[in-house]
């Protein structure tokens, strides 16, 4: 028989809460909204290949182009980032504002065994989102001129769908750690995305301290573009980036794990 | 199971298929390759080589670039034009890829040894080429080598690999090339810096082309400073290593450069360097608007010690930089 007096072994722990927090999480109208925006690009394609196949004289970006911007500037520095941004600042503000978190904390789990439950719900949901969509692009834009040019940019495929993971990740961890410090994370959240991302297109070492730069320098993709990004766009070393991006997750992480195990939650009344 | 676990799994399922497809293709185009792009077939190409050059004959000659510019002269691979003039072959129709190499020791304007790769009918070209009377064909350790009428820079020489493969060029370069492959040879797969070069090339590209250093030594070390005055003020340029070029032709012109400098701080300044050029170009556009979007579609930046240079031209644009056809004079009034 299991010692009652004392809460759950971390990994039984988390497991349950991941259930509990993936059935919800999976099936909600967030999880619905953001399918939809990142699900968008695959949309896009198909309508590419429909225009493509009835009007072959339409003047068209390339479909190696096309979805060079899509990874590089619609997801990784757009939309992954929004995604990490509404579900992992609400992992603990949703059961704060909801009062539930009373249930939770009051259960034999540790608190960080919730928070990483909560944390590995986030990233199978986002990533059961992302991923397939990535896939369902490369296929249909790539295959656009024929199957021969698919397999040269397989590489790429598989590099971006590492990227889109990382991205969720490491954004993820950081807006998890401002959804428990707080209590309205999301205007910080998005002024770091559009304010304190704009860095990456500085030049000098500015772009370190910004998440997109280290991400943007994993992918191959380099669409062209204007005005500062174009001048000093900057790729930096891609052994370094994982590094970096994989350290600051775990930082990110620690931080927000210790922070909510230690901090006292006022539910209004 | 859970109806969130099933939308995950479904999820994965999706993206494990993906994979398989995308790592099967790969796998079957690497299958016909031997490093990178590079065909198995020309590693029988010499070692000293200084550069390699691919084209992807089919994509360039579907491309709209051929259209429009084929018929220019200097717009077609010197190697290529050479041996259509030479044996009458049809790029379009019988030749699927070509790889160039250029070695030391060829003479200024030779095209260098030129390695054919498609379909083609032996027995014609041997005799087209022994009927007109334009070169005399001899055999090297099994293979017919036909050697084309001396030339003021030497003789040059056509050898029948098989009815898939010809390799053409300077005459003492073609039979050693044969002879490497009697032998079971594969002298290019020697030069480890040219394959380390050829592996990163993005395969499926419709031509690239990879330099060594030796390549680039003959480049210049400095050019005319930007807007310079008449003092002959000049900007050093950092030396690079290796050059890797890549590119597309259709729906637009894409270019990809890559150089490796000595260290970051040559790479830094090589981009700076280039940078200023499109700058200077944006500086233009007063004068000639298309210059503006010219420079647009140019992008520099740099990754350690390495200048990553890429262009996207789409072709509105190339015709509006090329300078406008004169108007027909009026003819001689009597």
């Amino acid at each position: 028989m299991r010692d009652t007096s004392r809460p759950l072994p971390f990994a039984t722990g988390a497991r349950a809460v991941f259930d509990l927090s993936l059935e919800g999480m999976v099936w909600s109208r967030r999880t619905l909204l953001m399918g939809l925006l990142i699900g968008l690009p695959a949309l896009v394609a198909v309508g590419y290949r429909v225009v493509l196949a009835t009007q072959p004289r339409a003047e068209l970006l390339p479909p190696s182009d096309l979805y060079a911007v899509i990874v590089a500037v619609y997801w990784v520095r757009n939309v992954l980032p929004l995604a990490a941004l509404f579900f992992a600042t609400a992992l603990v503000a949703d059961e704060v504002e909801g009062k539930t978190l009373t249930y939770l904390v009051t259960r034999p789990l540790t608190r960080p065994s919730i928070f990483a439950g909560k944390f590995v719900a986030y990233v199978a949901t986002t990533i059961s989102l992302a991923l397939p969509a990535v896939v369902l692009t490369f296929f249909i834009l790539m295959s656009a001129r024929g199957v021969s040019f698919v397999s040269p940019a397989v590489p790429d495929l598989l590099r971006d769908l590492g990227v889109t993971a990382l991205a969720l990740v490491a954004y993820g961890a950081l807006f998890a750690l401002l959804g428990v410090l707080l209590k309205r994370p999301v205007i910080p959240g998005l002024l770091f995305l559009y304010g304190w991302e704009l860095l990456a297109n500085l030049p000098g070492y500015l772009p370190r301290v910004t998440l997109t730069a280290w991400l943007r320098s994993l992918i191959h993709h380099r669409p062209a573009e204007e005005g500062l990004a174009g001048l000093f766009q900057q790729v930096l070393p891609a052994g370094q980036s994982l590094a970096v991006l994989v350290g600051v997750s775990a930082v990110f992480l620690a931080a927000a794990a210790w922070i909510f195990s230690t901090r006292e939650y006022v539910l209004d009344q | 199971m859970t109806r969130s676990r099933l939308a995950v799994l479904v999820s994965t399922i999706v993206v494990a298929l993906g994979v398989v497809a995308g790592l099967g293709a790969l796998w079957l185009n690497q299958a016909r390759a031997a490093v990178g792009p590079l065909p198995g077939e020309a590693l029988i190409l010499p070692a000293d080589a200084r550069f390699v050059m691919g084209f992807d004959v089919k994509r360039f000659t579907a491309s709209p670039f051929y259209a429009r510019f084929a018929s220019e002269r200097g717009m077609q691979p010197e190697a290529l034009r050479e041996l259509e003039e030479k044996t009458g072959l049809n790029p379009a129709r019988d030749i699927d890829q070509i790889v160039i190499v250029g070695t030391p020791g060829v003479p200024k304007g030779s095209p260098g040894l030129a390695m054919a790769l498609g379909r083609f009918d032996l027995y014609k070209i041997g005799r087209t080429l022994e009927t007109e009377g334009k070169a005399n064909g001899h055999n090297v350790d099994g293979v017919s080598v036909y050697t084309f009428k001396e030339e003021k820079d030497g003789s040059v020489a056509l050898a029948f690999l098989d009815e898939s493969a010809l390799l053409f060029g300077p005459r003492e370069k073609v039979e050693a090339a044969v002879s490497s492959r009697t032998r079971g040879e594969a002298p290019l797969k020697k030069n480890a810096t040219l394959m380390g070069l050829v592996e990163k090339v993005r395969p499926g590209s419709t031509f690239w082309m990879v330099g060594d250093q030796s390549l680039l030594a003959g480049m210049p070390t400095s050019i005319p400073a930007p807007g310079g005055s008449a003092d002959g003020a000049t900007v050093s340029l950092p030396a690079l290593k290796s050059l890797t070029v890549t590119g597309d032709l259709d729906p637009q012109v894409s270019l990809s450069i890559t150089g490796d400098a000595a260290d970051e701080l040559a790479a830094k300044n090589l981009a700076d360097v280039v940078r200023g050029f499109v700058a200077l170009m944006s500086l233009q556009a007063q004068q000639k608007p298309e210059l503006q979007r010219l420079a647009s579609a140019v992008t520099v930046a740099t990754e350690q010690n390495r200048v990553l240079v890429s262009a996207r031209v789409p072709y509105e644009l190339l015709d509006a930089l090329r300078p406008k056809a004169k108007p027909a004079e009026a003819a001689p009034t009597k």
